[in-house]
């Protein structure tokens, strides 16, 4: 009888568990993704770029979310078949959070051909789900964290986070004209100068400014150990997220070599940012 | 591999050469792309917007006729605001002026655009060219 009672308890406790995790799950979702569902280059995104970029982008936001669960999850996510599920969770939240957000912000309205409709709220799913993700890890503080814990981050992992970080700044703000605008302002000079600023804060937020979760070396090791094996590496990360967001959002257009440098040095500051902001949060 | 421990974590001193390998390949793609932006920097001759146009075709559309163009910057400075006028001439009497404006035409690049007419350009003479632009 005891036994029941308890298991019954544990259940209830497991339920609750779950629903706080939904909780923060839309909260991190609006916290997030809010930025893009208010920026009207999102909007218009939503129905006049190309179908089978926005297809991509949906399909590629699937592996990228399972990796995300598997590594912080709504729950501990100790297996696979676990962490796909977290992930579908979370794309779900995401999709009903801009499917509210944008109906309340009237965004959309009845008179709308579907695929205009199912456009936006694709496109805006995409943010809001990883922000879903990330909630759990950033809202949730309390209660199971097993910090304490000694884990080791392989090395293909480490660069992915720093993808999905690069990843998650930049769609925040590849579709913003201002990015071609600021390409089209800027000398080859400032881009080279803005190419070295990336890299120097990208190893500074890291290694050398002591954030929680910060990243240290053995006394015995040189300082441009990390610096090649880590740093540069996230860099050219950050660089192709760059081109593929840009690309993704039909940026590029048909602009010379020089001018798609710069716009993807432009947009390779805020993504290299977000790949040492992965590395410190994840 | 990277050491996780007590919300620190610790590079370790003992990698596997794959990561060496990425670190070089990453240090070798940014040297070449920053030494590509170097020498950009010091051969490429700022020079004021230059625009061309190249009729492509003109069909027939809902409304009128449809005349699609390319515009081509070969300077090495972005042009704002481009208008460019299209013009329907037959003889001395101008049949139909409509414009378009592109907000922005990349340097060394090219934009697509169309001017709707409403009369048929075939038989007459039709001219597109470039108004002018604004500093971006």
């Amino acid at each position: 009888m005891a036994g029941e009672a308890a298991s019954a308890r544990d259940e209830r406790s497991e339920f609750s568990r779950f629903v706080t995790g939904l909780g923060r799950g839309v909260a991190g979702a609006l916290f997030l993704a809010l930025p893009m569902l208010m920026t009207m280059e999102m909007w218009y995104l939503g129905f006049y770029m190309a179908r089978e970029r926005l297809l991509l982008l949906l399909l590629i936001n699937i592996p990228l979310l399972v990796l995300l669960a598997h590594r912080i999850g709504f729950e501990e996510t100790f297996t696979w078949r676990e962490a796909v599920r977290d992930a579908i969770i979370a794309y779900g939240i995401g999709i009903l959070t801009s499917l509210v957000v944008l109906s309340a912000l009237g965004l959309l309205k009845g008179g709308m051909p579907a695929s205009e409709l199912v456009g936006k709220v694709a496109l805006q799913s995409v943010p809001a789900s990883i922000g879903a993700m990330l909630g759990r890890s950033q809202l949730g503080h309390d209660d199971d964290e097993d910090s304490d814990d000694a884990t080791e981050t392989r090395y293909p992992a480490e660069l992915l986070m720093m993808g999905a970080g690069a990843l998650f700044l930049s769609l925040n703000i590849a579709p913003t004209d201002e990015m071609m605008v600021l390409a089209y302002k800027m000398t080859i000079w400032h881009a080279i100068v803005v190419t070295v600023l990336s890299i120097a804060l990208m190893h500074g937020f890291v290694y050398a400014v002591s954030f929680t979760g910060g990243h240290e070396l053995s006394p015995e090791t040189p300082w441009w150990h990390a610096f090649v094996r880590f740093t540069l590496p996230g860099y050219v990360i950050a660089l192709s997220i760059s081109v593929f967001t840009l690309w993704i959002f039909e940026r590029l257009g048909d602009s010379s070599a020089v001018e798609i440098m710069l716009s993807v040095i432009v947009l390779g500051f805020p993504a290299s940012l977000g790949a040492a902001a992965a590395r410190l949060i994840l | 591999m990277t050491k996780t421990e007590k919300g620190r974590h610790r590079e370790r001193h003992d990698p596997h050469w794959i990561e060496w390998l990425t670190g070089l390949v990453s240090a070798v793609l940014i040297a070449g792309m920053l030494g590509w932006l170097g020498w950009e920097a010091f051969t490429r001759e700022a020079t004021p917007p230059d625009l061309s146009i190249t009729v492509l075709t003109t069909e027939k559309a809902t409304t009128g006729r449809r005349v699609t163009f390319d515009i081509y910057n070969t300077a090495t400075t972005t042009a704002a605001a481009v208008t460019v006028i299209g013009r329907l001439t037959e003889g001395d009497r101008v049949i139909e002026e409509n414009h378009v404006v592109f907000d922005y035409v990349a340097a060394e690049s090219k934009a697509t655009g169309a001017i709707l007419f409403q009369a048929d350009p075939a038989g007459r003479t039709l001219d597109i060219r470039p108004a002018g632009y604004t500093d971006p």
